[in-house]
C-alpha cells in the first residue's frame, strides 16, 4: 500500500524473544530474525535457503497479544491426576516462529514460555512414535536433530506399546540416494531443494499422517544436479547417500573449511575426513551468501575424492620411480642451460593449483630466471548451469589471470598467460627449449600435446595428480593436493578464498610452493620461501583483494556461518 | 697401643670419606607403591634423607581430560586402589556437585555402606602389610582374612573384586542385591572377630611395641601445616575427619566417634586405624538399619542417567537417551568446583573444571598421601635405618594416589 504522505518515522524494527530484543527487516519471520541474531528455535522444515512449510511444528512460539488486546485461547482438555478426569482449561494459541512474520515491538516467548516446552515435547514424542531403533545403523546418529531435540526438548520414554507403523527401507531413488521411509518426518525439505534449488520438482509426498512419505515421479529417477543436497538437508537420516551410506561415524570425523576444485564458482565446503587414516570422507557445502549460499552441486560433492584418486604421490624421472632427491638432481641435468637462453624458457602456470603455487613459480621465472613466456593449463571446458556449476573446471583461473597481470611490466594491456595451444605452436616454430610447468590437465589433445614438448630440451612438471602434463614431462615433482596444504583460490567473480589444510600429504608430496622453492635452489637461486607466510609476502595486494572494485575496508562480513578469512593479509 | 707410626701427622691417617648413600627403592619390598627413599647415613643413623615420589606416573589428571565425565571412574579406582569405592564416590559426588544434583536416599546410605567397607578394607590392608614388614606375617594373613570378607561383598555387589569401577554420575551402576544386607550383617561379626585377633598378636609382642612406640613422631602442629589429613593427623590429637566437619551423604544422621592419638607416632597411627575399623562397622551397620530396601537408586534425568538396557534395545527414545550420554557425555554446565570427602588416607580432593561439554576440562586430585609422604622425611631423618619400614608403613602411601 503506497501512502502519498510524507510517512512519519518508522517504529523501531525490534521483537523481543524471551525478553532480549533483536532487530529484524521488513519481512522477516520470528525464526529468520532469531536466526541472524544468533538465537536457536528448534526446527526441522525450516530452512534459511527454502521456502516456508510450516509443517514440523516444531519451532511453535507464544507471541504475546499487543497490550490491551485479549490473547488468543483456545479450549482444552488437561488430565488432572487428582481427580483422575479429563477437566477443561484454556491455553494461548501458538503460532510457527518460521511462519510468523514480525512486526515492531512484537513479543515472543520461546524458552521462556511453559506452554512452549509443552508443545515441543508432544511435537517430537510425535515425530518418534514410529520411529525405528536405527540409532546404532544410522548414518545421521550423532548428528540427528531427533537426537538432539530429544534430549533438549522431550526426555521423555515411549508411552505408545503398539506395533509401530513400517514403511519401506532402502528405497534407491537415484543413483545418488537411498531412502528409509520409518525414519522420515515428511518436513519436506528435500522436496523443496529439489523444486527450489534444483528446479526439478521430482521429488513429492504421497499419503497422509502416519502413512506420508517421500516419493519420486512415476518414470523418473531423482537425478538432478543437486541430489546431494536433498541428503545434506534431511535433519534425520531418512535420505542417505549411497555414496557415504555405511562409511564412516560422523564423530570421527574432523571437518576443515575448504574450497571445492570442482569448477571455477569456488563454492565454500567442509571436507570430513578421519584424521586416524588419513581418508576423506564427504564434502558438506559451508554457508556463504556471497557465493554458494547453502548449496553445492553433485559434481563438487563429490569432488573431495580427487584428494586421494589418481594422485602423483611420488616422483618421476623418464617416467620412473625417483627419490625426490634423485628427482631434483635431474631437474637440475635437464634445466642446466636455461640461464643462458632464457628467451626460450616456457613457464606453465596453473589454474587448478593455489595462488601461492603459481605466485612462486612465477617469481622463479621473473625474478630470478627472466623470461617471459606464460602459458596457462587446466581443465576443457564442462557443463555449467545457472545454479552454481560453472563451465570452467578450474578452481583458479581468475587467481592465475590477475597474478600474471599484476605482476607483469604494466602498460595499456594488462598481460595475460597464453593457452596451451600456444605453447605447441611455439615449440614446433622453435621458440621454446625448457619448460617448468605446474599442474596435470591440459585443455589440448594429450598426444599432439606429448609430441610437441618432446622437442624440448628440459621439461619439469610439479604436479599433484596424474594428468597429460606429467605424463609428458621427463621430471615430475609431486605437489600436495588442495586438502593437504593451505591455499588461495580466486573465483570466478574475483573472490579470493583461502581452503584450509585437512589431510597429511601423500606419499612425498609437498605443497607446490616450497617444491618451486627446492627447484629454484637446485638451480643456484635464492628461492627460500620456508612458510606460506613468506610466499604472501611478496604477492601483489590487487590478487587477493576480497571483492574486486571494492576498497580493503575493515568492514565486518555480511553473517554467514563459518566463513573462512576471505583475504590473507598482505604485509 | 702405639701409633704406628709417630712421624705422620695426625690427619693423614685418616682416609678420605664421606657420608654413605643408601637408596631405599625404588623396588625395596618395603617400599609398597614405589617410592624412593635417598638415606645418608652415619653409622645406622640417618643424618638426610630424600623422598622421591614419581616412579608410579600414569598422568591420570590428563588421561581425564580424553574421554567424558563418566569414563573417569574406572581411572578414580586406581587412585588409592586399596579403597576403589571411596574414590569412585568421591569423584561422583564432585560431579553431582557441579549438575546440582543429589542422589536418592537409598542411594547415599548404599554410597556410606560400600564406603565404610572399603574403609575397613584400606586401613585392614595398611596395618597388616605394616605388621609384616616388621616380621610379623600372621596378622598379615589374618587381616587378608578378614579382607576377603569384604571383597566377597563387593564382588556379589559389583562383579569385581578389587577395582570396581561402580560409581556413576547421579547414582550406582547398579542397586543393592537381595543378599547386600545379610553378607555386611554375617560378614561384621567375622570380620571384628579377625581385628580383635590380630590386636591380640601384637600389642602384647615387645618387639612390635619396640619398634612402634615413639618411632616416627609427628607433632599436631607440623601435622596440620604439612596438610596432613586422616588417621595420620588424628594420631597426632587433631579430631579432623570430613565426615564429621563436613557432612556428607548421610553421615549427618550417623553416631560415630573421631579416635584420636596423643603422641603422633608409629603407635598411634597403628591404633587409630584399629580404632576406625570399628567406628566403620559402628557406622556400617546403623547404615543398613536406616537403608530402605525400595525406591531409585539413580537421579530421574535422562540427561545424566543411562535407562534400562531393554528400553535402549526396543525403543528409539531409549536409544538416543543411550547414545546421547555415551557418545557426548553428560553436559556438566560450566565452571569450577572443589569437593571432598573422607578417603581410607584422609581428605580426598577432586577440583573439577568444565567447559560445558561432556569432557572434563581439568580434573586436579588432591591425594591425601601426598601429604602425608610430604612429612615422611621429617620422621626418619634422625632415626635408624630399620625405623624407616614402620615409619613409611604407617603413612599408608599409595602410589597410585600419589600419581604426582
Amino acid at each position: 500500500m503506497s501512502n502519498p504522505e510524507p510517512t512519519p518515522p518508522p517504529p523501531p524494527s525490534t521483537i523481543k524473544i524471551d525478553g532480549r530484543e533483536i532487530p529484524f527487516e521488513k519481512g522477516d519471520t520470528i525464526i529468520r530474525a532469531a536466526h541472524k541474531a544468533g538465537i536457536d528455535i528448534p526446527h526441522y522444515c525450516w530452512h534459511p535457503g527454502l521456502s516456508v512449510a510450516a509443517n514440523c511444528r516444531m519451532c511453535l512460539v507464544e507471541v504475546l497479544p499487543p497490550p490491551g488486546r485479549p490473547a488468543m485461547q483456545l479450549d482444552i482438555l488437561r488430565w488432572d491426576p487428582e481427580k483422575k478426569e479429563y477437566v477443561p482449561q484454556k491455553k494461548p494459541k501458538l503460532l510457527p516462529a518460521c511462519q510468523q512474520a514480525c512486526a515492531p515491538g512484537m513479543e515472543v516467548l520461546s524458552e521462556s514460555s511453559p506452554n512452549v516446552d509443552e508443545a515441543r515435547g508432544a511435537v517430537q514424542e510425535l515425530l518418534l512414535l514410529n520411529h525405528p531403533v536405527d540409532c546404532p545403523i544410522c548414518d545421521q546418529a550423532g548428528e540427528c536433530r531427533l537426537q538432539d531435540y530429544w534430549l533438549e526438548h522431550q526426555r521423555k520414554g515411549k508411552r505408545m506399546h503398539q506395533e509401530p507403523v513400517h514403511k519401506p527401507k532402502g528405497v534407491v531413488f537415484g543413483p545418488t540416494i537411498v531412502y528409509d521411509a520409518e525414519r522420515c518426518i515428511v518436513c519436506t525439505r528435500c522436496v523443496r531443494v529439489s523444486a527450489e534449488v534444483a528446479k526439478d520438482p521430482v521429488l513429492s509426498i504421497r499419503e497422509r499422517g502416519n502413512l506420508g512419505e517421500v516419493t519420486v515421479s512415476p518414470g523418473r529417477e531423482l537425478d538432478h544436479d543437486y541430489t546431494l543436497m536433498t541428503e545434506h538437508v534431511c535433519p534425520v537420516g531418512a535420505l542417505t547417500s549411497s555414496d557415504f551410506r555405511f562409511k564412516a561415524r560422523v564423530w570421527f570425523l574432523r571437518s576443515a573449511r575448504t574450497i571445492c576444485q570442482g569448477c571455477a564458482t569456488g563454492c565454500n565446503a567442509f571436507l570430513d575426513y578421519d584424521p586416524r587414516n588419513n581418508t576423506p570422507y564427504r564434502h558438506r557445502p559451508r554457508d556463504n551468501e556471497e557465493v554458494n549460499k547453502y548449496w553445492m552441486c553433485d559434481e563438487g560433492m563429490l569432488s573431495y575424492k580427487h584428494a586421494t584418486q589418481h594422485r602423483q604421490t611420488g616422483a618421476l624421472v623418464g617416467g620412473e620411480d625417483a627419490s625426490l632427491a634423485d628427482a631434483m638432481r635431474a631437474a637440475k641435468e635437464q634445466l642446466q642451460g636455461l640461464k643462458d637462453d632464457p628467451e626460450r624458457v616456457a613457464i606453465i602456470l596453473s589454474a587448478q593449483h593455489s595462488v601461492e603455487d603459481n605466485f612462486a613459480l612465477l617469481t622463479l621465472a621473473r625474478t630470478y630466471i627472466g623470461a617471459s613466456s606464460f602459458f596457462v593449463s587446466g581443465k576443457p571446458l564442462g557443463r555449467g548451469d545457472a545454479i552454481l556449476m560453472s563451465e570452467d573446471k578450474n578452481a583458479n583461473t581468475r587467481g592465475v589471470m590477475s597474478l600474471v597481470a599484476a605482476t607483469g611490466a604494466g602498460g595499456d594491456k594488462p598481460e595475460a598467460p597464453r593457452p596451451i595451444e600456444d605453447l605447441v605452436k611455439g615449440i614446433a616454430a622453435g621458440k621454446y627449449a625448457y619448460a617448468i610447468g605446474l599442474g596435470a590437465d591440459v585443455e589440448v589433445d594429450a598426444k599432439e600435446l606429448r609430441s610437441a614438448l618432446s622437442k624440448l630440451k628440459g621439461f619439469v612438471v610439479i604436479a599433484a595428480h596424474d594428468g597429460a602434463l606429467p605424463r609428458a614431462a621427463r621430471v615430475v615433482l609431486p605437489a600436495c593436493a588442495w586438502t593437504e596444504a593451505e591455499g588461495t583460490y580466486v573465483n570466478k567473480k574475483g573472490l579470493a578464498q583461502i581452503s584450509e589444510k585437512a589431510l597429511r600429504p601423500l606419499g612425498d608430496a609437498k605443497p607446490g610452493w616450497s617444491l618451486v622453492g627446492e627447484l629454484g635452489r637446485a638451480l643456484g637461486f635464492a628461492t627460500s620461501w620456508k612458510r606460506i607466510a613468506d610466499v604472501r609476502s611478496g604477492m601483489p595486494a590487487e590478487v587477493l583483494v576480497k571483492r574486486p572494485g571494492q576498497a580493503e575496508a575493515e568492514e565486518p562480513a555480511p553473517r554467514t556461518e563459518n566463513q573462512a578469512p576471505a583475504a590473507a593479509p598482505a604485509s | 697401643m702405639e701409633p704406628l707410626d709417630e712421624e705422620l701427622e695426625e690427619s693423614a691417617l685418616e682416609l678420605p670419606s664421606e657420608p654413605m648413600q643408601l637408596n631405599m627403592g625404588p623396588s625395596h619390598p618395603a617400599m609398597h607403591g614405589t617410592v624412593r627413599i635417598v638415606l645418608e647415613l652415619s653409622g645406622e643413623t640417618i643424618t638426610k634423607a630424600d623422598v622421591q615420589i614419581g616412579y608410579l606416573h600414569r598422568g591420570f589428571e590428563k588421561m581425564c581430560e580424553r574421554g567424558t565425565w563418566t569414563q573417569c571412574f574406572p581411572y578414580v579406582d586406581r587412585l588409592n586402589y586399596v579403597s576403589p569405592m571411596l574414590n569412585n564416590v568421591g569423584f561422583a559426588l564432585a560431579v553431582e556437585k557441579m549438575l546440582g544434583v543429589t542422589v536418592p536416599e537409598r542411594c547415599q546410605y548404599y554410597r556410606v555402606a560400600l564406603g565404610e567397607l572399603a574403609r575397613i578394607c584400606d586401613h585392614l590392608v595398611c596395618n597388616g602389610a605394616m605388621a609384616m614388614e616388621l616380621g610379623a606375617f600372621t596378622p598379615f594373613l589374618y587381616c587378608a582374612r578378614a579382607r576377603e570378607i569384604i571383597w566377597d561383598i563387593f564382588e556379589e555387589e559389583t562383579g569385581a573384586r578389587v577395582t570396581h569401577s561402580f560409581g556413576r554420575v547421579g547414582g550406582m551402576a547398579n542397586p543393592p542385591t537381595a543378599a547386600f544386607k545379610d553378607m555386611v550383617r554375617a560378614g561384621l561379626p567375622r570380620l571384628l572377630y579377625m581385628v580383635g585377633e590380630t590386636e591380640k598378636l601384637l600389642l602384647k609382642n615387645r618387639i612390635f611395641l619396640d619398634r612402634l612406640e615413639g618411632v616416627g613422631r609427628m607433632s599436631k602442629e607440623d601435622a596440620l601445616s604439612l596438610g596432613w589429613t586422616g588417621p595420620t593427623l588424628r594420631s597426632t590429637g587433631a579430631a579432623y575427619d570430613v565426615r564429621r566437619a563436613h557432612p556428607y551423604l548421610v553421615y549427618d544422621r550417623m553416631e560415630f566417634d573421631v579416635p584420636v592419638g596423643t603422641t603422633g607416632d608409629n603407635y598411634d597411627r597403628f591404633m587409630c586405624r584399629q580404632e576406625e575399623i570399628r567406628q566403620s562397622a559402628r557406622i556400617l551397620e546403623q547404615a543398613l538399619e536406616q537403608m530402605p530396601d525400595e525406591g531409585p537408586i539413580n537421579i530421574d534425568d535422562p540427561r545424566v542417567v543411562l535407562p534400562p538396557k531393554d528400553e535402549v534395545y526396543s525403543t528409539i527414545e531409549g536409544t538416543i537417551q543411550h547414545f546421547k550420554i555415551v557418545m557426548e557425555g553428560v553436559k556438566v554446565p560450566a565452571g569450577e568446583c572443589y569437593s571432598y570427602t573422607e578417603a581410607g588416607n584422609g581428605e580426598l580432593g577432586f577440583y573439577l573444571v568444565s567447559d560445558g561439554s561432556g569432557t572434563p576440562y581439568r580434573v586436579r586430585i588432591r591425594p591425601p598421601c601426598f601429604a602425608a609422604v610430604a612429612g615422611l622425611q621429617q620422621l626418619i631423618e634422625g632415626a635408624m635405618i630399620p625405623d624407616v619400614v614402620p615409619t613409611f608403613g604407617s603413612m599408608n602411601m599409595i602410589g597410585g594416589e600419589c600419581d604426582h
